[in-house]
């Protein structure tokens, strides 16, 4: 019972050295993020920075002259569309609609807004159908503080907030347009001062997981253990 | 019959489940990087994994209602020290939606019977607890090998040694299941 008491704790100090080694982070089952391709990389992913990636996709019009449903991605997956039947108009030849999403360098300045993603422009054949919407999905860093919203301009600007639908993968943000521009994902500017290393919005659970789990194993151990005792006692 | 034979059907066993766990790892990990695919993937895949278990003795796998409250216990006390380096250098985290929390737990579930229970089983009976530890240690690590960069690697083995040390030590894997689902649920 030493024995496999003694290894037992080897084996914790082992994984505990080892853990620490790395960015924290158990993430099984989904595993760690490929890097994020920035268009401008912060100063820290200057030099291992690869650009990001255009996406291209159609949509064809159906027999019944609806636009059929589909999803366009960039070639990274950092961005993508996701509509569902009749999203788009269906244009009077029933050619398929195209769709376009390009990260872009330059864009009007997201006053009060600290972007947390590239720059996406989102551009089609056809406009989105009145009363319809695309659902637009960004990924972003697993190294920086998390956008909080989505946030869209069209034309020239400004930007407006247009929220979030909540997220469908790990490291990711999705929003429902009612219309396509361009997209990123951001946080309140002044969050950023606050909260250096921060996920804005991102959940704080795994401190508080830590505490319950020690209290659970105290609390239930000392009551054990004396049973235990009283056991072997008798 | 000749003892190498004996000895080649002792080995087939955990030698065939080693392949179907990593053929099912890596099927998840890569099917799980289809559009839309996360949680389907990892749902069905932990679901598989499970399968590996049918035709052995929940005790033969380390399942059993009997000190249970130590078991569950032990699982809170092995996720303190699965989580404690993150916890230590937390900066907080995206929370899961609710479908990837459940497709987390059915596939810490489905790693844990697969791994500490079906594998560290049939590894045991062929070469004892040693190898039962480390070879089942082994083909976790291999398994993560796709889902995680090489620099990641050294602390997926030494959780897999952690909760592998604990399933024999403690004929035990109630912790481990307990354990690895609060870690996954957590981070």
């Amino acid at each position: 019972m030493t024995r496999a008491l003694l290894l037992l704790a080897v084996a914790a100090g082992l994984y505990v050295a080892a853990a620490w080694s790395v960015a924290p982070g158990f993430y099984d089952g989904f595993g760690p993020q490929a890097p994020y391709r920035w268009v401008s990389p912060p100063p820290q992913f200057k030099n291992s920075n690869q650009p990001p990636q255009p996406g291209h996709g159609t949509a064809a019009v159906a027999s019944t002259g609806v636009v059929n449903p589909g999803s366009v991605f960039t070639q990274d997956g950092q961005a993508s569309a996701s509509w569902a039947p009749g999203a788009f108009q269906a244009p009077a030849d029933h050619s398929p609609v195209v769709i376009d999403i390009k990260p872009v360098a330059t864009y009007p300045d997201p006053d009060g807004v600290h972007l947390a993603t590239n720059v996406y422009c989102f551009t089609s054949s056809s406009p989105i159908a009145p009363g319809k919407d695309v659902l637009i999905t960004l990924t972003f860093s697993d190294q920086l503080p998390a956008p909080s919203n989505v946030h869209e301009y069209q034309d020239s600007g400004p930007w407006r907030n247009i929220g979030n639908t909540g997220a469908a993968a790990p490291f990711s943000i999705s929003a429902r347009a009612t219309s396509l521009g361009c997209f990123a994902g951001g946080y309140p500017a002044a969050a950023k001062q606050s909260a250096s290393g921060v996920r804005v919005g991102g959940g704080q659970t795994l401190p508080i997981v830590i505490a319950v789990a020690i209290l659970v194993v105290v609390l239930a151990g000392i009551p054990l253990a004396i049973l235990r005792r009283r056991s072997s006692d008798g | 019959m000749s003892l190498s034979a004996v000895q080649g059907g002792a080995w087939s066993r955990p030698a065939a489940l080693a392949v179907l766990v990593l053929g099912i790892e890596y099927s998840r990990v890569l099917a799980g990087r289809l559009p839309g695919m996360a949680t389907a993937s990892l749902l069905v895949g932990g679901l598989a994994l499970c399968l590996l278990a049918l035709g052995r003795r929940p005790a033969d796998l380390g399942l059993g209602r009997d000190r249970l409250a130590f078991r569950v216990l032990g699982g809170f006390a092995l996720a303190a020290i699965l989580l404690l380096p993150a916890a230590v250098r937390w900066g907080g985290g995206p929370s899961l939606p609710p479908e990837l929390a459940v497709a987390a737990v059915a596939v810490s579930v489905g790693e844990e019977i697969a791994f500490r229970g079906a594998l560290f089983g049939a590894l045991a009976e062929a070469g004892g607890p040693a190898l039962a530890v480390l070879g089942s240690t082994l083909v976790w690590t291999a398994a993560h090998a796709l889902s995680h960069p090489p620099a990641f690697l050294p602390a997926v083995a030494a959780a897999g040694l952690l909760l592998g040390t604990w399933r024999w030590a403690c004929r035990d894997l109630v912790g481990p299941v307990v354990g690895h689902v609060i870690a996954d649920l957590s981070l």
